[in-house]
């Protein structure tokens, strides 16, 4: 695929660009990874064991890294007395239920805004898009004096509306470009033969369906990812992940184990959805601007 | 000869069709397959209210979510809501920001902040992806590079805040080792605080702009660089000749993406520094959150707010007007 | 279980509509923790004044209270321990815990917002109680009222240690008590008696001094100890970096780590306000005077010789690097002797470390005229009753809040996480006094006689000034300091510009 199997004129200069190249590869690598891997180790280190680290200098000393006996004990104390599974389901069904409400509502949308023009549709959607923009600190007051009027902060419901302010738009966005890639004359043959539109719109949806499922999965990380909202809107009765893992710096300890584990907790099922949906990923975070 | 090829290679280019294309303008034309024709016929007015219909619970549901919070932005940002009730106060909310320090060093330490970022993410990020592109193992390696981005910004600062940490940490440790660092911490000194929360950030988002410039290598004509291969162009020449000028707009893009989402998202350096030491990390968002969350200057909060929607909005303004041409472009 | 009484009436029932609504589709999907909403209820039987003890208790039988708290152990073996609440009273009370900053937000605006979510709230006597006093409930009326049940210790400020009651109840009015003191962190001086010793000929050789720390020792001396341990360790010895301030992130912290400095030279404070009951409008402050500029030059001095992690070590990140064995010497609140004595996170644990007052004033740094004292601060948590909330709710709350400031419970937490007692009779205990000295199976007492015989005691303490800016004028003295410390700005720079911030602040 790349130039140089077809053209075969290699100087110093690739040659050596080349190397460079591979090493550079390598290093990014292991910059990305150390990261994920000390969270892993020390997830399962005991405090002491974890906050060893050799003198200044003494690269031999490197090696204290992997000098520990693991120890599941600070997974147990998640589950056990940290109350972690509840949280885990929190986050699964604000997450979950913020993506469905969200891609629901906003196939409905997008497909209406892929079929008909009007005047001040570009408006309508530019208003649609800026709302998904818009910094989360900023909106944050009035949003919770709001969910305060409806009963909303502290519950599950409320995180679930929360996260749609940033999914719906989204959603509505992404979902657009979707069905403006499928041809009108499939809809257009359908009603002719005598369907109706509900019946028409179901008949092409087979064609949108695993770009919306994927877009159904990125709605879920954006969701259980998220800090800001859970902790001012959704923490009391519907503590996330997040929100819990960050609770584990107490005034008196930080409990790094524990946040480790935590982190483990919250990264994994994220990292494993990713891979999934590796094929949306580039369009859904370029909000459908870059394609694969 | 050149010329021949280069005639040529606006078909490769458009038949991969690597670039969604919001249709912002008109999209009747605008659709793959349109059917102009019997448009009228199958759109009479009982279909569009239809269509408006279905549109109706995302907008109306948006709009309690979004304009209504807006409206009362405003309103809080015109009166002083100090003491339970509000007063109007002749702007002395936004006449004030003018004199505020902290919230002048705020956008000025945002921009410094996302300007970092940015260089350093389109750096590192455009030459992994070309190092990448076409790699012998491309689709693992890029699998392997993704993982930062899943992880939840706030998890990814405590994880860093403990690699940093002077004690225990080992990010310190080798910063040391190798000399960069003296025995204080990176997050210990005004100077380098805010390096420290851009390397997150660098670590977390750089995996995208490979991404996205990886997704943009595979629409550059091949055919164009092999005939600029057989001229006798280097390599490195072909890169900048050809190469990144068809990347450019999706750099823009990445940059527009990446910018915004740096006034979005706070996470991090609430984990990290929560806007210290002496102010040096005190972008205005984490500013605008001590006002409004700390303060509870409910009413300097939201005259902040509006300062930083507006500029938001005016970028995404500018995000979409790029989406366009690329639209134009293409047609 | 619960006691439902016949007559009840339901004062102010939840009104989740949408809970209501999407009970239906949430409970399908088996979410449990969907109930755990905000909100309190309330049931009720009237007690009288010559009812039965059991009956004032049980008034309130079948409500139901939340209370918003700090992340603090007294929480956590209230929680632990609520059954017994529950047992007693039949009111279920839900507690949360949240750092510090986060209680602010959540409290901040359920009282400013009118509401009463969280019935009962940690007052933090600066950060919350400052900022929040009038909308707390007064809890006086309720302290003589026989148709509620009492603590047969009572109130009164003699009851509590010195001081407490008005650091966390009293605000700007002397006649209202907003919050029961529940909690406190009073700063004392940690440091490592066996490097002390080890090191005691060296340090006597160059300074003259006996290399020891009582409550005589001066920020002076401080100074010296932390110079000699860095030059130490720069020489290669095998020593530990001699002191460190609380200058991370946390704000507050950081402002009291310079007001007891300020305090212990001279009793300067912010501004010439009654410190106790503080004021809503402080008019000008002393920043920028001699003795600001000449402390603030000494700060510095400190800051020089300190720990070079100083800018990223707030409060708790510098216990772990004291519990870590990488400094001699804290000035530290006293809750935390608990995780520096545990074996099992501690190098400086098994009798390595001693506890003593804060640091005295130096004479020759005193240019008011004013005393040299143990400049000693202090955040002392209560527990006070949301203003917003109807008479029953506050009724039902008040019985919790004693309650849980009781002797008993106090005593229960000290041995089960390591609470901080705000009783005195709860030091008075035979077994708490025997738990003051090594070997101990409750830490904390270890610090109660340099604390709580001395330090909070009249004129040492100093309480850090009420003004309903609090946390406003917290961020900006850590912000100006830190950059003071990293040689941002001159400690005169620093004084002038902490001047023109502060009096712009409260408009003076």
């Amino acid at each position: 695929m790349a130039s140089r199997e077809v053209v075969h004129y290699e100087t110093p200069i690739t040659k050596a660009l080349r190397w460079f190249s591979v090493a550079f590869i390598i290093v990014y690598l292991i910059w990305t990874l150390l990261p994920i891997l000390v969270m892993f180790a020390s997830s399962f280190k005991d405090l002491l064991e974890a906050f060893k680290i050799p003198a200044v200098g003494d690269w031999a000393g490197i090696g204290v890294f992997f000098e520990f006996t693991p120890t599941l004990k600070h997974y147990n104390d998640l589950f056990a007395n940290l109350n972690f599974s509840s949280y885990i389901l929190n986050s699964l069904v604000a997450a979950g239920g913020s993506a469905v409400i969200s891609v629901v509502l906003g196939s409905m949308a997008a497909y209406s805004l892929s079929r008909i023009s009007f005047k001040g549709k570009n408006d309508l959607f530019f208003w649609i898009i800026s709302t998904r923009m818009a910094p989360a600190v900023a909106v944050m007051v009035p949003l919770y004096s709001i969910f305060r009027s409806l009963d909303l902060v502290g519950t599950l419901p409320g995180l679930i509306l929360a996260y749609t302010t940033f999914n719906l738009p989204f959603a509505i966005w992404i979902l657009k470009g979707f069905f403006d890639n499928v041809p009108y004359a499939i809809e257009e043959a359908q009603m002719v033969d005598g369907a109706t539109r509900p019946q028409a719109l179901m008949a092409i949806l087979p064609l949108v369906a695993p770009g919306i499922g994927a877009f159904i999965v990125l709605c879920i990380l954006f969701a259980w990812n998220d800090f800001l909202f859970a902790a001012i809107i959704g923490s009391g009765g519907a503590k996330t992940l997040p929100v819990a893992t960050r609770e584990l710096v107490q005034p008196q300890n930080i409990q790094w184990g524990s946040i480790m584990a935590a982190g483990v907790v919250t990264t994994v099922p994220m990292m494993l959805l990713g891979l999934v949906i590796r094929k949306y990923l580039v369009t859904g975070l370029t909000m459908g601007a870059v394609k694969e | 000869m050149t010329d021949t090829v280069l005639s040529d290679q606006s078909i490769p280019g458009q038949s991969q069709g690597l670039f969604r294309v919001r249709q912002i303008t008109d999209n009747v034309e605008a659709r793959p397959v349109p059917s102009i024709a019997t448009e009228p016929k199958l759109n009479p007015p009982a279909s569009r209210a239809y269509f408006f219909g279905l549109m109706a619970p995302a907008i109306a549901l948006l709009a309690c979510i979004s304009l209504y919070p807006f409206c009362w932005l405003i309103y809080m940002s015109l009166h002083d809501v100090e003491i339970g009730s509000a007063v109007w106060n002749n702007f002395e909310n936004f006449t004030k920001l003018a004199s505020d320090s902290r919230y002048l060093n705020g956008w000025w330490l945002l921009i410094q902040y996302s300007v970092m970022c940015l260089a350093l993410q389109i750096g590192i990020g455009v030459f992994l992806a070309v190092a990448l592109n076409g790699a012998r193992f491309e689709k693992i390696l890029v699998t392997t590079l993704l993982m930062p981005m899943m992880m939840a910004p706030i998890v990814a600062g405590l994880v860093w805040y403990f690699l940093y940490n002077g004690t225990f940490g080992w990010y310190h440790w080798l910063l040391q080792s190798v000399g960069i660092l003296g025995p204080k911490s990176i997050l210990a000194s005004t100077g380098t605080a805010l390096i420290g929360i851009v390397i997150v950030d660098v670590w977390q988002w750089t995996p995208l702009i490979t991404l996205i410039t990886l997704a943009g290598l595979k629409r550059v004509p091949q055919d164009q660089l092999e005939a600029n291969m057989v001229d006798g162009a280097s390599q490195v020449r072909n890169f900048f000749a050809i190469t990144l000028p068809n990347l450019y707009p999706v750099l823009v893009i990445a940059v527009m993406l990446r910018f915004m989402d740096n006034f979005r998202f706070i996470d991090s350096v609430l984990a990290l520094t929560g806007g210290g030491p002496g102010n040096a990390t005190k972008i205005l968002p984490v500013y605008l959150f001590e006002v409004s969350f700390k303060f509870f200057k409910l009413g300097r909060g939201a005259a902040i707010a509006l300062t930083l929607l507006v500029v938001t909005i005016i970028l995404g303004m500018i995000l979409v007007r790029v989406f366009d041409r690329q639209q134009t472009r293409k047609a | 279980m619960f006691y439902t009484p016949k007559d009840a009436i339901f004062k102010r029932v939840s009104r989740r509509k949408f809970l209501e609504l999407g009970g239906g589709a949430a409970s399908a999907l088996g979410v449990g923790s969907l109930t755990l909403g905000l909100g309190s209820t309330i049931t009720r039987s009237r007690a009288q004044a010559a009812s039965s003890d059991d009956a004032k208790w049980k008034q309130y039988a079948g409500s139901k209270l939340v209370f918003m708290s700090e992340n603090t152990p007294p929480s956590f073996a209230i929680r632990d321990n609520i059954k017994a609440f529950t047992d007693l009273t039949g009111i279920e009370v839900t507690i949360l815990t949240d750092d510090l900053p986060v209680v602010q937000q959540k409290l901040g605006i359920d009282l400013r917002g009118g509401k009463a979510d969280y019935v009962l709230g940690y007052v933090q006597d600066k950060p919350i109680g400052a900022p929040f006093a009038d909308f707390f409930a007064d809890m006086t009326p309720m302290f003589g009222d026989d148709t509620l049940p009492q603590d047969p210790e009572g109130y009164g400020d003699s009851a509590w240690f010195d001081n407490f009651l008005t650091v966390c109840g009293r605000f700007y009015d002397k006649g209202k008590v907003i919050a029961l003191p529940y909690d406190a962190a009073i700063a004392c001086t940690f440091y490592r008696q066996d490097l002390f010793e080890a090191n005691s000929k060296d340090f006597e050789a160059e300074y003259g001094y006996r290399l020891e720390f009582n409550k005589d020792s001066t920020w002076q001396h401080v100074t010296d100890m932390a110079t000699f341990f860095k030059k130490a360790k720069e020489a290669g010895k095998d020593v530990p970096y001699g002191y460190a301030q609380h200058q991370g992130s946390f704000a507050w912290t950081t402002q009291l780590d310079i007001q007891r400095m300020l305090f212990a030279n001279g009793q300067w404070i912010d501004w010439a306000i009654d410190d106790k009951l503080g004021s809503k409008t402080p008019g000008k402050t002393n920043w920028g005077d001699e003795q600001s500029i000449l402390i603030m030059t000494k700060f510095k001095e400190l800051a020089d010789v300190c720990h070079p992690d100083n800018l990223a070590n707030g409060t708790l990140e510098l216990n772990t690097v004291y519990q870590s064995g990488n400094i001699a010497m804290q000035t530290q609140y006293h809750e935390f002797a608990a995780s520096i004595e545990d074996e099992s996170k501690s190098r400086a644990a098994g009798g390595k470390t001693a506890y003593a007052p804060c640091p005295k004033g130096d004479p020759s740094w005193i240019k008011n005229g004013g005393m040299a004292v143990n400049g000693t601060s202090c955040g002392i948590g209560g527990i006070g009753i949301n203003g917003n909330a109807s008479e029953d709710l506050k009724r039902a709350a008040y019985i919790f809040a004693i309650w849980s400031v009781s002797r008993e419970n106090q005593f229960n937490v000290l041995k089960g996480l390591g609470g901080t007692p705000t009783r005195k009779s709860v030091v008075e205990m035979p077994e708490v006094k025997k738990a003051m000295v090594r070997p101990t199976t409750m830490p904390n007492a270890l610090t109660f006689d340099p604390v709580y015989n001395y330090g909070i005691k009249d004129p040492h303490l100093v309480m850090g000034p009420k003004i309903p800016q609090a946390n406003e004028y917290h961020s900006i003295i850590a912000a100006e300091i830190q950059k003071c410390c990293s040689g941002e700005q001159t400690p005169e720079q620093t004084c002038k510009s902490l001047q023109t911030q502060l009096d712009e602040l409260n408009g003076a």
